[in-house]
């Protein structure tokens, strides 16, 4: 269940915030409530200020689970378009392995992107970024469902692992730009002096997610094992998987 | 209703990290057992979760020691220098007691050691994606150079971040930038001599491949930390101008 709280605490103080915008809260579309996971997919995508605004004073952690809810099932709804490439086994194994890994790499990189954030100067409290990271995710993995038809056309028209790597690679990329976008205006409105840290925090971010396709290989294409039996940096599994192309 | 953080006297960690000084300068002030004895315990908690990290990578032995060290080593190096740093205070024209002077210093090492705690899953995940220690294998001694670069790098993070927090602490507490300046300075030199050796005498952190994992060196108090550095140079040295 989604919390409704704007609707139980009309006289939450607005914040303000460091930008131009107006203060969270002042627009009377912030305070609207979310109801159910619909409601919070349409304002995870259009009004990500009411999202934010359930995260300062809603119940506490009370969207933590919902967002967290929807990206799991969002990315295993991607997975499953990304294990048709290959099908057998990769049916199955890819949604389960791109669900956990996207959940491993939330728990890993959440302590760090709390510091970064206090260290920043943000009054943000551990469940208020880990709403923000949950948002991050929703909204990552909902335009990758966006990009799921793309995706599914190349994967029955190509047979090339590479080929197709790199267009899952794109995708996400191109996702994860616009999840970024939420994370800071969440933190904007939790009073963040200067973004530099959280930048760094995104390169971190970037790099363990990376290393979790490298970790959990293959997410597409096959292999004899359902996990690596060697530890492999990603950057070295590309040049591997390249290698293997040109061959 | 927005309560007014900087009224709470507990230690809070989001405090801390964003270097809220008046409310951290209010601690020092009202420092109790109880508190030190929480940033003891934020410290056995971060560090030793940062250093059981980087000793996973040799064996689980070494983690748990590793896990043990790391922490003693900061509160050993905090309550030595407790005395001099205490002295030095007052002469550097930063007017703190001795009992607000080692709160000050415990609770930048509080501060280093929650970044570095911060970062131990990250930690714990590239240990987890580096080659096992093999001995012999050139691929063990590539992964022992970068977890060491990794470690040198995430510590000097956090206690870079930890000095500008207690940088800002001191010319809070003291009168202006000039003496914070010195005494820190003052703080980092005397802490680094002790540290230093504690740390080398503590050693092996991440342990090698084909060296057993001992909870110290067999040879431990043969030398110290500067003649091993001193030696090292005068090898580099004769290497090469012989």
């Amino acid at each position: 269940m989604i919390p409704s709280t704007a609707s139980s605490s009309p006289g939450a103080p607005p914040v303000f915030s460091s930008s131009s915008e107006p203060s969270l809260g002042e627009d009377p579309a912030d305070r609207e409530a979310i109801n159910g996971p619909a409601g919070l997919v349409e304002a995870v995508l259009r009004h990500p200020r009411r999202v934010i605004y359930q995260l300062r004073h809603g119940t506490p952690g009370g969207l933590i689970l919902p967002l967290l809810s929807v990206a799991v099932g969002f990315v295993a709804i991607y997975g499953l378009i990304a294990g048709s490439f290959s099908g057998g086994v990769q049916w199955w194994a890819a949604p389960v392995k791109l669900a956990a890994g996207m959940v491993a790499t939330a728990a890993i990189c959440l302590p760090s992107l709390y510091i970064f954030a206090c260290l920043c100067g943000s009054s943000a409290r551990l469940h208020e970024v880990a709403g923000a990271l949950g948002g991050l995710l929703a909204l990552t993995t909902l335009l990758l469902i966006g990009f799921a038809p793309v995706a599914w056309l190349f994967s029955q028209s190509t047979e090339s692992v590479v080929m197709m790597g790199c267009f899952h690679l794109l995708f996400w990329l191109v996702a994860v730009r616009f999840g970024v976008r939420f994370l800071l205006t969440a933190f904007r409105h939790f009073g963040l002096r200067s973004e530099a840290g959280l930048k760094v925090w995104v390169v971190i971010f970037l790099l363990v997610s990376l290393q979790m396709t490298a970790a959990l290989r293959p997410l597409i294409g096959t292999a004899d094992s359902l996990l690596p039996q060697a530890k492999k940096f990603f950057v070295a599994h590309w040049v591997d998987c390249m290698n293997q192309h040109s061959r | 209703m927005i309560t007014d953080r900087s009224a709470k006297p507990d230690f809070q960690v989001g405090a801390l990290l964003r270097g809220d000084t008046n409310t951290i300068a209010g601690w020092i002030e009202r420092w109790t057992a109880g508190q030190a004895v929480r940033q003891v315990l934020v410290i056995a908690v971060g560090a030793g979760a940062f250093g059981a990290a980087m000793g996973s990578w040799r064996a689980p032995e070494q983690a748990a020691w590793s896990a043990v060290k790391l922490p003693f080593i900061l509160v050993a190096t905090a309550a030595g220098n407790a005395l001099i740093n205490g002295m030095l205070a007052p002469l550097l024209g930063v007017d703190l007691r001795l009992r607000e002077s080692f709160a000050a210093v415990l609770t930048s090492f509080a501060l280093a050691a929650i970044i570095l705690g911060a970062f131990s899953p990250l930690m714990l995940f590239f240990v987890w994606n580096l080659p096992s220690p093999q001995p012999g294998a050139p691929v063990a001694v590539a992964a022992h150079s970068v977890l060491l670069l990794i470690l040198v790098g995430l510590i000097a993070f956090a206690g870079v971040t930890a000095n500008v927090r207690l940088l800002q602490l001191l010319q809070r507490l003291g009168s202006g930038i000039a003496p914070a300046r010195r005494l820190l300075l003052a703080w980092l030199t005397v802490n680094l001599l002790l540290g230093s050796q504690l740390s080398w005498i503590s050693r092996p952190f991440i342990g090698k491949a084909g060296i057993p994992v001992h909870f110290v060196d067999p040879h431990a108090l043969n030398g110290n930390f500067f003649e091993d550095v001193a030696r090292a140079v005068g090898e580099l040295w004769s290497h090469f101008f012989r």
